[in-house]
C-alpha cells in the first residue's frame, strides 16, 4: 500500500439511503425450485443420498455399539489397545471413501436423469 | 454393570431406529394437494370486480385511489370492513365500524417494519359492532412496505387471512405497475447507468484497438487477448443471477486487467493479496470490476509514470474486507460526496454510485463504500462483505 | 514438578508462537503480475483445506490428553480418538455437502437460512458461544500445565500466554489468512509427535522391550460405571464433531459441496494418521512414568517421556519438539475457536458491526474462558473436551441432521430441541465442573457423560414439537432443501 499520500486523504461515504431490505428468500426461491426442477426430483435425490448415509451410519453404529460389550467380555487390555489404537482407523477411512464414491455417483445419475427429462 | 450396558444398548438402538424411521418418512414424497377449480361464474364475477378496482390503483397509493378502489376490494374479499393505510395514517375505511380506524395504526406499526402478515383481535366494547378480528397484510413494492391492507371480520378466519394475502398481492402488482408507469423514464436512465457501470463503451473500443494492434506483430498474443475479451464480456453481459462469488469476480478482473495491460503495458503495476478462505463469499454481480476500472483510470490519468494498484481481499471473521487502492490523481472529497449523493455526472462516478447503492440495498446501510481520497492523494476504497446473508447465494 | 527447566523447550515454544504469527500475517496469496493472478485467486483444494481443518481440530486434548488418559485409565480411553475421528464420518454422511451448499458461514447462519427465524438464530448463537467457551477452557488449562512443566512458572502463566498470543494475532489483524496457519500447525503437530515417538520406541527396544501392563486399574471415578461412560463418550464424540463452531466455519472455505465431502474424507485420513501416535505414548508412559498415574498431572506424560527415556541433549531436543507441538496444539485450536466465537459475537451479540468490533469481540471471546480456566479447578483436558462435545451433540447435531433431512422441522421444534437437549447437557456439564455432585454413583455418571440421554431428548423434543406445530414450517423449506441437496452444477446451470 502506498505511504506517501495518506496525510491528505479524507474519508468519504455515501449518505444513508434508509433502504431496509426485506428478507428476499421466500417467493423467488420457491418459484425457482418449482418451475426449474420440481420437488419430486429433489426428493428422489435426497432419498438416495439419505440411503447411502444411513447405510454407512448403521454400520458404524453397529460396530461402535457392540465393541464395548465385546471388550467387556474379553477382558484383555492388550486387545483393546491394539483395536482402538490402530485397527479402527483404516475401516473408518474406507467407509468414508465408499460413501463419497456412492454420493458422487448418486449425483451424477441424478444429473443425467434431470438433463434427460422431457422439457416442461 | 452388564444390566446397565444392556439398557444403554437398548436406548441407543431405539434412538437409531427412531431416527432412521423418521428420516425415512421425511424423505418420502409428500402428497400433492389438489387445487380444486372454482365455479366458473364466481370466477367471472371476481375477475370483473378486480378489473374495476385496477384502474384507480394504477395511480399509486393515495387517498383518492384508495377511496375509489376500497369498495371493490371489500367485495372481492366479502368482509364486513376493510381499510387501506399508507405508512402514516388510514387512507380509507370501507364498511361498518369505522370507529376502529383510530387503533389501526397502532396494530400495523410492527408490520410496516417487518413486512410480515399479522392478525389481531379487537374489542371496542360496543356489543353491536360486528368487528372482532382483523388480518393486516403489507403492500410492498420493491421490498419496501408502502402501506397495509386490513380486513375485518366477526371472528378469526383462516380463509379471510389467505384471501386478504392474495388480494394484497394483487394490489401490490397494481402498485408496482403504477410505480413503473411513474418512473419509466427514471428506470431507463437507471438501466443505462447500470449498463455503463458494468462495461464502458470506451473500454470495448480501446480493447479492440489494442488487440488489433497485435494482430500483425504478435498474432498469438492477439488471439489470447481476444479470448480474454470474449470471456470478460460473456461474464459482464450474463443475464442470470444477481450474485456471484468473489473468486469469479476476481477472475473477471484478471481478464479485464490483461486487456488494460495490452494497451498500457508496464505503466500499470497491480498487486493482488487474497486470503483464500474468502473466495467463496457471495456478492452482488460486478461489484468490484467498476471499482478496479476506476482505480485504473485514476492511475493512468495525469503524469506519465507507473501506476500502482493494490487489490486485497482479507478474512475478517464473519466478513470479508476488500480494499482497492491506487496511487493516482485522487479526487476532490466534496465532488465525491456529490457523486455519492447522485448529483455527479461522469461515468466513473456512476460506477461508484451504482456499487454503493447496490451494496446498501443488499446488505444494509452499514455496508456502503468507504472511500479515502484527496486531490493527488490516490484513492482507497474499502468494502465489507458479510460471508453469509439470507438470500444471497452466488451461482 | 521435579523436572529441570529446558531452555531448548522454551526456544521451541517461542519459535512456534513466532512462526504462527508470521504465517498468519503473510500467509496470503500474493501476485504481482497478472499471470499468477489466477493462481492467487484459486479456491482452496480439498487436501489443503483438510490439513487446515485437521490442524485446527487436533487440540491439546489430542496432543497431551489422550496419552495421559491411557496412562491413568487404561486403553479404554482410546475411544476418545476413535470418536474424534468417527465424528467426521458422521459429519460426512449427514452434513458436509448440504452444509456447504447452504452457504452458511456459521451455525447461526445455517439456522436462520433454514428456519427463517431470528429467534432460532439467536438461540443457536448462545449455544455456539457456550460450547466454544467450554471447549476453550481446557485448551488454556493445558497450556498452563505445559508451561509449568517446562519452566516451573505458575499455572496461570501459560493460560495467559496462549490467550494473549491469540488476541495479538487475531485482534491486531495478524491472522489475515488462517488456512495456511492451520496447515502449518497440522504438519508441525504430526512431526512433533512422530519423530520423538520413533526415537522413544527405539529406546524402548534397546531397553529390552519390556512388556506393558495395563492391569492395575486406578481409574477411581471411572470404575464406577465404565460401560455407561464409554457409551456416553461414543455418542458425544460421534455426533458432536459436526457442531463444533471452529469446524463448521472451515467448511465455508470449500468451493462447493463435492469438495466439502472430499475434504472431509481427507480430514478423516489425516487425523486418523495422527491418532496412531498417542496410544504409543500412553503405553510407554505406563512403563517409564508410572508415578504420574497418582499425582494427577498425567497430561504431562508426553512432555516428560523423552527426558526420562533418552535423556541428555537428545532428550532435551526431542522434548523441545514436543513442547513446540503442544503449543501449536493450544494455539491452533484456541485461535480457531476464538475466531469462530468472535464471529458469532460480532454478528449476533454486539450491537454495532465492523472490523474494529471483530477485534473487540476477539478479546471478549477469549477473556471469558480465560477467567473460567483460572477460576475453575482442573478437570483432565480430554474429559473437559468431551463435555464440549456432549453439548454440541445434544444441540447442534439434531438441528443439523433434522434441518438438512427433514422438511417438517419448525422453528418452535428447533427451539424446544435446543433448549431441552443442549440446555440439559450444558447444565450437566456445569454441575459436574462445579463439583456439586461427586463420584461415585449414578448421578455423577449421568451428569458427567450426559450425551446418552441428552441427545435422544434433543432429537425427540425437536421432532415432537415440530409435528405439533405443522403450521410453522418455514415457507422456504422446499427451496432450502433443493439448495442443500442439488449439485452446484445443476443449480447454476438451471438459470442459464
Amino acid at each position: 500500500m502506498s505511504h506517501e499520500s495518506t496525510p491528505r486523504r479524507e474519508v468519504v461515504t455515501g449518505e444513508p439511503r434508509r433502504v431496509r431490505p426485506l428478507p428476499r428468500y421466500r417467493p423467488q426461491a420457491e418459484i425457482d425450485e418449482q418451475t426449474a426442477l420440481g420437488g419430486a426430483y429433489v426428493r428422489s435425490l435426497m432419498r438416495s443420498q439419505l440411503r447411502a448415509g444411513l447405510t454407512a451410519f448403521a454400520v458404524l453404529a453397529l460396530v461402535a455399539g457392540t465393541l464395548p460389550l465385546v471388550f467387556e467380555a474379553l477382558h484383555s487390555n492388550a486387545v483393546v489397545w491394539a483395536v482402538l489404537g490402530f485397527a479402527t482407523y483404516p475401516p473408518l477411512a474406507l467407509a468414508a471413501w465408499w460413501y463419497v464414491r456412492r454420493a458422487e455417483r448418486n449425483e451424477r445419475d441424478f444429473a443425467r436423469l434431470v438433463e434427460g427429462r422431457p422439457a416442461p | 454393570m452388564t444390566g446397565a450396558g444392556v439398557a444403554v444398548v437398548t436406548v441407543l438402538a431405539a434412538l437409531l431406529l427412531g431416527t432412521g424411521f423418521l428420516l425415512g418418512r421425511a424423505a418420502r414424497p409428500q402428497r400433492t394437494s389438489d387445487v380444486g377449480t372454482p365455479v366458473e361464474h364466481a370466477t367471472f364475477e371476481t375477475l370483473h370486480t378486480a378489473s374495476l378496482a385496477a384502474p384507480p390503483l394504477r395511480a399509486g397509493l393515495t387517498e383518492e385511489s384508495a377511496r375509489r378502489s376500497a369498495r371493490r376490494l371489500r367485495s372481492l374479499l366479502g368482509t364486513d370492513a376493510l381499510c387501506l393505510t399508507d405508512r402514516d395514517r388510514v387512507l380509507v375505511w370501507d364498511g361498518e365500524g369505522d370507529h376502529h380506524g383510530r387503533e389501526v395504526m397502532d396494530h400495523v406499526r410492527g408490520l410496516l417494519d417487518s413486512g410480515r402478515d399479522t392478525a389481531f383481535r379487537t374489542d371496542c366494547g360496543d356489543l353491536d359492532c360486528p368487528l372482532r378480528w382483523a388480518v393486516a397484510v403489507p403492500l410492498t413494492v420493491d421490498h419496501r412496505v408502502l402501506g397495509t391492507l386490513v380486513a375485518w371480520a366477526p371472528r378469526e378466519s383462516a380463509v379471510l387471512a389467505r384471501a386478504a394475502g392474495e388480494v394484497a398481492r394483487w394490489v401490490c402488482v397494481q402498485l408496482e405497475l403504477a410505480e413503473l408507469d411513474r418512473s419509466r423514464t427514471q428506470l431507463i436512465e437507471a438501466e443505462i447507468k447500470a449498463l455503463r457501470a458494468q462495461i464502458s463503451p470506451h473500454f470495448i473500443f480501446n480493447s479492440l484497438a489494442a488487440i488489433a494492434s497485435f494482430v500483425r506483430t504478435d498474432p498469438e498474443r492477439a488471439r489470447e487477448l481476444l479470448l480474454e475479451f470474449a470471456d470478460f464480456t460473456r461474464y459482464s453481459f450474463r443475464r442470470h443471477g444477481e450474485f456471484t462469488t468473489l473468486a469469479d469476480e476476481l477472475h473477471s478482473i484478471d481478464q479485464y486487467l490483461a486487456l488494460v495491460r495490452a494497451r498500457f503495458g508496464a505503466r500499470l503495476s497491480v498487486t493482488l493479496q487474497v486470503a483464500p478462505e474468502v473466495l467463496p463469499v457471495a456478492l452482488p454481480f460486478l461489484c468490484l470490476q467498476p471499482l478496479v476500472e476506476n482505480a485504473v483510470k485514476h492511475g493512468l490519468e495525469g503524469a506519465v509514470r507507473t501506476s500502482r494498484i493494490t487489490i486485497s481481499a482479507l478474512d475478517a471473521g464473519a466478513e470479508a474486507e476488500v480494499v482497492i487502492e491506487d496511487d493516482g490523481i485522487g479526487m476532490e472529497p466534496e465532488r465525491l460526496r456529490k457523486i455519492l449523493r447522485g448529483e455527479g455526472g461522469t461515468s466513473t462516478g456512476i460506477g461508484l454510485l451504482n456499487v454503493d447503492e447496490r451494496l446498501r440495498q443488499v446488505y444494509g446501510d452499514a455496508y456502503g463504500l468507504v472511500i479515502e481520497t484527496g486531490v493527488g492523494a490516490g484513492m482507497r476504497i474499502t468494502l465489507r462483505l458479510p460471508k453469509y446473508r439470507a438470500g444471497v447465494h452466488g451461482s | 514438578m521435579s523436572t529441570p527447566d529446558h531452555p531448548a523447550s522454551m526456544a521451541a515454544v517461542a519459535l512456534v508462537v513466532l512462526a504462527t504469527v508470521l504465517v498468519g500475517g503473510f500467509g496470503l496469496r500474493i501476485s504481482r503480475t497478472t499471470s499468477d493472478f489466477y493462481v492467487a485467486s484459486r479456491t482452496v483444494r480439498p487436501r489443503l483445506n483438510a490439513a487446515a481443518i485437521s490442524g485446527e481440530y487436533l487440540s491439546a486434548a489430542s496432543f497431551l490428553g489422550i496419552a495421559g488418559l491411557v496412562l491413568v485409565h487404561g486403553p479404554d480411553m482410546l475411544w476418545y480418538p476413535v470418536g474424534y475421528t468417527a465424528g467426521y464420518l458422521v459429519l460426512l454422511v449427514f452434513v458436509a455437502a448440504p452444509l456447504r451448499r447452504s452457504g452458511a458461514y456459521t451455525l447461526p447462519d445455517f439456522a436462520e437460512g433454514r428456519l427463517e427465524s431470528r429467534q432460532v438464530r439467536r438461540l443457536v448463537s448462545v449455544f455456539v458461544v457456550g460450547a466454544g467457551w467450554v471447549y476453550l477452557v481446557p485448551q488454556l488449562q493445558g497450556a498452563g500445565l505445559t508451561l509449568t512443566i517446562l519452566t516451573g512458572a505458575p499455572g496461570w502463566a501459560g493460560d495467559v500466554l496462549v490467550a494473549s498470543v491469540v488476541v495479538l494475532a487475531v485482534a491486531a489483524g495478524g491472522m489475515r489468512s488462517i488456512t495456511f496457519v492451520q496447515v502449518f500447525q497440522y504438519w508441525l503437530k504430526l512431526t512433533a509427535l512422530l519423530v520423538p515417538a520413533i526415537f522413544l520406541v527405539l529406546a524402548w527396544q534397546s531397553d529390552g522391550a519390556p512388556r506393558v501392563s495395563f492391569d492395575d486399574q486406578v481409574s477411581a471415578f471411572r470404575a464406577d460405571h465404565p460401560l455407561y461412560a464409554t457409551y456416553g463418550l461414543i455418542v458425544a464424540t460421534f455426533l458432536g464433531t459436526m457442531g463444533l463452531p471452529h469446524v463448521v466455519v472451515r467448511f465455508y472455505t470449500s468451493p462447493n459441496g463435492r469438495d466439502a465431502r472430499r475434504t472431509t474424507v481427507a480430514v478423516l485420513a489425516l487425523i486418523g494418521l495422527f491418532y496412531l501416535l498417542p496410544p504409543v505414548y500412553g503405553a510407554l508412559g505406563r512403563l517409564y512414568a508410572p508415578e504420574l498415574i497418582h499425582d494427577g498431572d498425567a497430561d504431562a506424560a508426553v512432555l516428560l517421556l523423552p527426558a526420562r527415556m533418552i535423556g541428555g541433549l537428545g532428550g532435551d531436543l526431542l522434548g523441545a519438539l514436543i513442547a513446540g507441538g503442544a503449543f501449536a496444539a493450544f494455539l491452533s485450536t484456541a485461535s480457531g475457536l476464538t475466531m469462530a466465537v468472535a464471529g458469532v459475537l460480532t454478528q449476533d451479540v454486539l450491537p454495532s458491526r465492523g472490523v474494529r468490533h471483530f477485534r473487540l469481540a476477539t478479546v471478549l471471546a477469549i477473556a471469558v474462558p480465560l477467567g473460567g480456566s483460572l477460576l475453575v479447578g482442573r478437570v483432565p483436558v480430554a474429559d473437559a473436551v468431551g463435555m464440549a462435545f456432549a453439548v454440541s451433540a445434544s444441540s447442534f447435531c439434531p438441528l443439523l441432521v433434522l434441518g438438512i433431512w427433514w422438511r417438517r422441522l419448525t422453528p418452535p421444534g428447533a427451539i424446544a430441541g435446543l433448549l431441552l437437549g443442549g440446555g440439559s447437557a450444558l447444565l450437566s456439564v456445569a454441575i459436574t465442573v462445579s463439583g456439586a455432585v461427586r463420584p461415585p454413583g449414578w448421578p455423577h455418571a449421568l451428569l458427567a457423560w450426559p450425551a446418552v440421554w441428552s441427545v435422544p431428548v434433543g432429537f425427540l423434543a425437536m421432532i415432537l414439537v415440530s409435528l405439533a406445530t405443522p403450521g410453522r414450517v418455514p415457507p422456504g423449506t422446499n427451496a432450502a432443501m433443493s439448495r442443500f441437496h442439488l449439485p452446484e452444477a445443476l443449480t447454476s446451470g438451471r438459470a442459464r
